[in-house]
Order: structure tokens, then sequence, then C-alpha cells
């Protein structure tokens, strides 16, 4: 597994606030020193929608299903999930790493799904 | 400061507008504008055009430049102002602080959008999308209404609202927007319900029944439905500012902008503390209260930014009108009516009146001047005095508060 399938995000080493990798400093008290962070266990849905009407790119499916979800050690992430059945708010879910869509320039597009592992 | 008036006003009626162009719109409402201010030998300092996507739906750039062109306004300064769905209110808050600087004494402002000719499927909505996280939210799929659903969800959960009673919000503004003759939709959705019956479609015993049937009202993005979601408009809606010193040479009755704030808020959405706050709302109308010396409870009338009927009621919250979780309990309960405690969208905000991205900031305090003159007609909101507006950009992360009131 290399970096690139890990589920990493930024932990403040000031404050502690945990967020996406791409802050260059933190949101919260502006520090710019962190902790890389790697996604543990298990996480829980917070809350989903089923998109029946999906931007142009995401077109090569009729409708999917989006959801936020969070990890044990805190981090957050949005992604699609695997299945439309049974959803509900504070279900189990893992993450699987694969292919999502090609964007608008034709280029493949992977990154974490969600699947229940109840 | 310099005091800002609003002398004159303009709006294109919104909707499916096949016969005229980005720029002719543009040009209708500003030429409107002009002519209701009696500013017509007058020279404009600036003019300021809001609108999001001229370039991805238009092929054009430059529409500010183009626009003072066309209308006879050089060589007045011209900028193209872009904050997404909030370019409208961007583009105001630009003509009044040029004003109240002193820097310009005399000020245009327009937004507009034209939207309804494209056919691509999805190419709107992926447009749009484009103001959303790039890796943590675009990438993934993730587009407003899906947004907009996760919101929704977590809101009815958390504060046990139902999904009927956000229904009741697009009721009121399809009931508001029925009175209003520059609307996307003049139509209550009781009517909507009648044509389908009318045509066969099927029967209903109530209009919850039909506004719950997958049929008439599908899912877009679960659980908002077709009714709970702003459609795409073209339009176009305009302003003359000046100096309040001034106002009274052009206009007997001008109505001033006495308050505006605008604040952001984080670009990920799920990276908020809390999904059903707008922390940007509650900074940028508190910024507006505090230069207007006002509270929440000296407002008559509120335009706010509908494009899904959760947002009105979490901007309600907000705003400061009804505590955090009691939005859409209060609108079910007739409190946001014409003649409740707070009138919202009165107008039939951007469910019924539509929603041409760029013209809905400048046409929300349109019709805070209108309602503050008694000129709103059939959806007049009796005793107004003081209005404000919420124009909302990104998914909440970049929101205007203007607050207008009687001179
Ligand atoms: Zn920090």
């Amino acid at each position: 597994m290399n970096s690139g399938e890990k589920l990493i995000a930024k932990k403040c080493k000031k404050c502690g606030f945990i967020q996406h990798k791409d802050h260059i400093r933190c949101l919260k008290c502006k520090n710019d020193t962190f902790d890389m962070i790697e996604a543990q266990g298990g996480c829980k849905l917070i809350t989903y929608t089923i998109l029946n009407v999906p931007p142009l790119e995401f077109r090569d499916k009729p409708s999917y299903a989006l959801g936020v979800v969070q990890f044990e050690n805190g981090i957050k992430a949005l992604g699609q999930i695997e299945s439309q059945k049974n959803l509900k708010v504070g279900m189990k879910l893992a993450p699987v790493y694969k292919k999502i869509c090609n964007n608008l320039d034709g280029k493949e597009i992977n990154d974490f799904v969600f699947k229940s592992i109840e | 400061m310099k005091k800002v008036a609003i002398i004159g006003v303009g709006h294109t009626k919104f909707g499916v507008l096949e016969n005229q162009d980005l720029m002719d719109l543009l040009c209708d409402a500003s030429l409107e504008a002009i002519n209701d201010s009696n500013t017509n030998d007058e020279n404009f300092d600036s003019v300021y055009v809001g609108s999001m996507c001229p370039e991805t739906f238009n092929h054009i750039s430059g529409v500010a430049n183009a626009l003072v062109d066309r209308i006879g306004l050089l060589p007045a300064a011209a900028d193209h102002i872009k904050n997404g769905p909030a370019s409208g209110g961007s583009a105001i808050k630009a003509g009044f602080q040029a004003i109240a600087s002193g820097i310009n004494s005399m000020v245009l402002v327009v937004g507009g959008e034209k939207m309804t000719h494209i056919t691509t499927p999805g190419l709107v909505t992926s447009a749009i999308a484009t103001i959303t996280h790039p890796k943590a939210e675009r990438s993934h799929g993730a587009s407003l209404p899906s947004l907009a659903g996760l919101l929704t969800r977590v809101y009815l959960e958390k504060y046990d609202a139902k999904l009927d009673w956000l229904s009741d919000i697009s009721i009121k503004n399809h009931k508001n927007g029925a009175s209003n003759p520059l609307a996307h939709f003049q139509r209550t959705i009781e009517s909507f319900m009648e044509s389908a019956i009318k045509k066969g479609k099927g029967s209903w015993n109530n209009i919850y029944e039909f506004l719950n049937d997958d049929k008439t009202n599908p899912i877009i993005a679960d659980p908002l439905r077709l009714f709970h979601i702003c459609s795409i408009s073209d339009g176009a809606a305009a302003l003359v500012l000046c100096n309040a010193e001034l106002a009274k040479k052009y206009c007997e009755n001008p109505v001033l902008i006495t308050g505006i704030g605008q604040a952001t808020d984080t670009q990920i959405v799920y990276e908020r503390d809390d999904l059903t706050v707008l922390n940007a709302l509650r900074e940028s109308s508190n910024q507006a209260y505090k230069m207007a010396k006002k509270t929440p409870e000296d407002i008559d009338v509120a335009e706010l930014h509908d494009a899904f009927e959760i947002l009105e009621a979490v901007e309600s919250e907000d705003i400061g009108f009804f505590k955090k979780g009691e939005g859409v309990r209060a609108a079910h309960e007739g409190l946001t009516e014409i003649g409740g405690k707070i009138p919202i969208n009165p107008s039939g905000g951007l469910k019924a009146r539509g929603h041409p991205l760029g013209a809905t900031g400048v046409a929300q305090v349109v019709e805070l001047f209108w309602q503050i003159r008694g000129e709103a007609g059939k959806r007049q909101v009796s005793d107004v005095n003081t209005g404000i507006t919420c124009n909302f950009g990104g998914f909440g992360n970049n929101i205007l508060s203007i607050i207008v009131e009687g001179m």
C-alpha cells in the first residue's frame, strides 16, 4: 500500500485540530506545523444523501450515495458509499481505494469510497 | 463614511427568456434602473456587474466593459464582480464602498445570468460545483444539491423536524411568487397539482401527498425533492446608488443601504463544527446589524437565499430571527408568511422568483426597495421600514447581508 492509498489528514501541533491535508495553516489557530495522521479503524456515517442528478463528469452512473464519515481518531471525510441500500446515520463503514470517475480533462480519479461493514 | 442611497431600480422578468442573451438582460435592467432614477443625462463614476459564469454559460468575458459600451456610459469605470451565487451581493458591496468612501458619487450595480439555453445534461450543476473543494468534495461527485441533502438530513434528525415542514417553505414561496409579476413561477403548488390532475397524471388527497409522490416530485438529493430546490433561470436586476446627500435631487422617495456585511467559512463543508450553522451568515449579519445600529427585532421583512428550502430555515436562525433548530418549525407554523411575525421572501424567493445566479443578490435588494416604498402590490408586507437580505455564495462559505431602510 503506497502513501497515496492512505487516508491522511493534518493534525495541528499547537491546537490539535484535524483538517484536510491541503490546508497550509491551521483553520483554528493559524499555526503551520502539523502531524500527518492516518485514519484508524472503522468509521461512522454522520450524514448521507443519494444524488440522482450527478454533475456532467459523473454521469456514467445515474445516481450514487455520498456520505460524510468520521473515523475513531477524529478524521472526517466525504466520499461515495458503495451501496445505496440500508443506509443509516451512525452505521459502520470501511474505506476502499478505487477509481471514482474520469475528470473533465479525461484523467482517471482514484480515491476512497466507503462500504458497509455491518 | 458617506451615506448611500438607492434612487432607482430595474428588474427584468425572471424565467426562460428565449429571445434575450445575457447582454440584453444586463442592458434592460440597467436602463430601467437609470430611467427609474431620473439620472438619464448624468455621468456614472463606476459600474459593477455581478455574474457568476458568463464564460462557461455564454462564452463571453468582459461583461462590464461590454455593458458600459452598449448603454453609453463611457468612460465610467467598469468591473465584473464574481462571488459565485453571491456575485450580485458582492457587486452591491463594491458600489456601496465606492460611494461610502467618497471616491464615487454615482454608481450603477447590475447582476444577471443567462442559463436556461444550456441543454447538456449535468453541465450547469457541474459548472456550479466548481466552487466546491476540488479534492475533498468535487472529485467525489459532490455538487451543491448533494451538500444541501447532507445538511438537510443532519438538520431533520438533530432537531426532530419533518420534511413536510420544509415543503411548507416551498408552498409559502410559491404562494408569494404567484403575486410577483416578475417571478419565474407565478403559480402556487396547488395549481401545479391541479394541472397534474387535469392531465391525468394521478390523484392526490392533499398537497403533501402530491409533494411526496416520486412521479410528480422526484427525489433529487435525498431527502430533498424537486420542489425543495430552486430552478435555473434567466434574468437581471439593477440598482442606481448615489451619495445620499444628492439623492433627493433625483428621487422623492430614496431608500438607504445602512448596513452591509460579508464573511467566509470553511470551503470544505464537513470541516465546520456543526453542519447546521452558517458561521459566515452569523458574522456577516452581525456586521450589518452593527453598521446599521439595528437588531433582528428591528427587521420588518427579509429576502433570504433559499436555493434549497433548508437554507431559508437555517438562515432564518443564523440571521437572528429564530433559535437554532426552530427555523423549519417556525416556517411550518406560518411565522414567515406575509402577515406573520417576520415575513421571509415575499418576492417568492429563489424558489419561485427563480435564481439567475448573479442576479439574485441584486433582485433581493430591489424587492426590499419596493417593500419599503409600499410598491410591492399584492405581496406588500404592511408597515415596512427596514429589511435585510442574505446572499449565499459557495456552499455557505461566502455570505453577504445587506440592511436597507426608508430615508
Ligand atoms: Zn491549530
